[in-house]
């Protein structure tokens, strides 16, 4: 397992968004999270990539701990100087793509490897111009985030995330701000990282992308998971009725 | 007077103004900072003190808050300090322009994006290296304009320095201009401020032009 998410509960105010989520992701899965908006899909996403501190339940990335219940049922995570190995596991891909609009793309994907994990320049480049390549955008290296388009960006955010070398990716709605036309694109090459056996959770309103290319599906609805499974199953022969309700929404 | 005699006298005065301009700008673009961040601390009582701070500088005339400077320390605690004259109008000025330009600061810092912060959170970048790295260089093309604005102000402020008998520029001029019954010296010192502020206006957008290379 590369993550365990057990008993999650995760609150705003009086608002419960999380109620006792459990999940777990393989090494080499790709787990699409389906449902409603206000489901608590981008929640569960920040609160895996610690965005967001949950309240309850435990998150457990490599068989380490992050965080947990205490007795008092108060969620504790680990130390300050604890957390930073923790953040290097995951990686996240913004629906607003969150370039550094200041800095060139090259080294939008270079600078955190450089002064964060502190590798050489000359391997980030080096790590950074491969995997521009790998996006089809190496001619791209020395633009601005503005110059390009909102499908290019999002891919020179997916190279930025993949530059950390981390063990999970996650998307939060990746395709919702891109036009029609330029949504390929970037499912495209989570498609391709796919192949390549990248393990990543992928939230996402693509139906005919999540079926296609995720090994499990999440559909989730006022904060809990209500059917999860193989895509095909859940898809084609929902068992919930609220599954078959939401659906049925995607098919007209 | 002949004009010459005039203008080198009227010279160290122009001296003098630089010197109240150049140290208020170190002393106030740093120090604005250091209030904006604490404008935002997460104990109530600084925030509270920063706002009361900013509040009273805006809210009073800074002849008045020169005076009090340099007169404050002997009527109020009985303090004389030789020498004090030209140290007092320099944290006059200091401590007024640090208000307004932490001001300027906040809102810039306001008006960045959260994503900026959570994609630097999740590349696992320290708050530190956030704020200097990420936030900072978008923030200070941000906020180029206004900053532009406030020095501007500055350069004719300094001229508020003769309230405390200080040989400026303006306190020169006045002095000839009543002593020589002469016309000459106003028109002196006003093409020295506006000439000053014609260089100021062009160092500031070269500034800006050279962050014109993103948007």
């Amino acid at each position: 397992m590369i993550l365990e998410m057990n008993n999650i509960e995760k609150h705003f105010g009086e608002l419960e968004v999380l109620k006792d989520i459990s999940f777990g992701v393989d090494s080499g899965e790709v787990v699409s999270i389906i449902g409603p908006s206000g489901s608590g899909k981008s929640t569960l996403l920040r609160c895996a990539t610690f965005l967001e501190t949950i309240d309850g339940g435990e998150i457990i990335y490599m068989g380490e701990k992050a965080a947990h219940t205490d007795a008092n049922g108060n969620a504790v995570y680990v130390s300050h100087q604890e957390m930073r190995k923790f953040r290097k596991y995951c990686g996240l891909v913004f629906q607003q793509f969150n370039l550094f609009p200041h800095y060139s793309i090259l080294k939008n994907i270079i600078d955190a490897p450089m002064h964060v994990q502190q590798i050489s320049k000359d391997e980030a480049e080096a790590t950074a111009m491969e995997l521009l390549g790998k996006m089809g955008i190496a001619d791209k290296a020395n633009a601005y985030p503005y110059q390009l388009s909102g499908g290019q960006q999002q891919r020179v955010a997916i190279a930025r995330a993949l530059a950390m070398k981390p063990e999970i990716l996650f998307f939060d709605e990746p395709t919702s701000a891109l036009d029609p036309e330029l949504t390929g694109e970037v499912l495209k090459v989570i498609r391709q990282l796919a192949e390549e056996k990248m393990t990543m959770v992928v939230v996402t309103h693509e139906m005919p992308f999540a079926k296609a290319v995720s090994n499990r599906v999440l559909f989730m609805d006022g904060g809990v998971i209500v059917e999860q499974g193989d895509p095909r199953d859940v898809f084609d022969n929902p068992k919930e009725e609220r599954t078959k309700q939401f659906l049925r929404v995607f098919e007209r | 007077m002949t004009f010459a005699t005039m203008l080198s006298t009227m010279a160290e005065g122009m001296l003098k103004t630089f010197l109240i301009f150049t140290l208020t700008l170190v002393g106030s673009l740093p120090l604005g900072m250091i209030v904006a961040l604490l404008r935002k601390s997460r104990f109530a009582v600084v925030r509270g003190f920063i706002r009361g701070y900013i509040s009273i500088i805006r809210g009073t005339p800074l002849m008045l808050q020169l005076l009090v400077w340099y007169f404050g320390p002997y009527y109020l605690f009985g303090i004389n300090i030789g020498g004090w004259r030209f140290p007092a109008i320099i944290v006059g000025f200091v401590v007024n322009y640090a208000a307004y330009f932490a001001e300027i600061y906040r809102g810039g810092i306001e008006s960045i994006p959260v994503g900026q912060y959570e994609a630097a959170e999740v590349l696992g970048y320290t708050k530190t290296q956030t704020f200097m790295r990420i936030i900072l260089p978008q923030v200070i093309k941000i906020i180029m304009p206004s900053v532009t604005n406030e020095v501007i102000t500055l350069v004719k402020d300094t001229s508020l320095a003769f309230t405390l008998a200080y040989q400026e520029v303006f306190s020169l001029a006045k002095q000839i201009a009543a002593s020589q019954t002469s016309f000459m010296p106003f028109v002196i010192a006003g093409v020295f401020y506006f000439v000053a502020n014609y260089i100021v206006e062009i160092a500031m957008n070269r500034i800006e032009k050279s962050m014109d290379y993103y948007k």
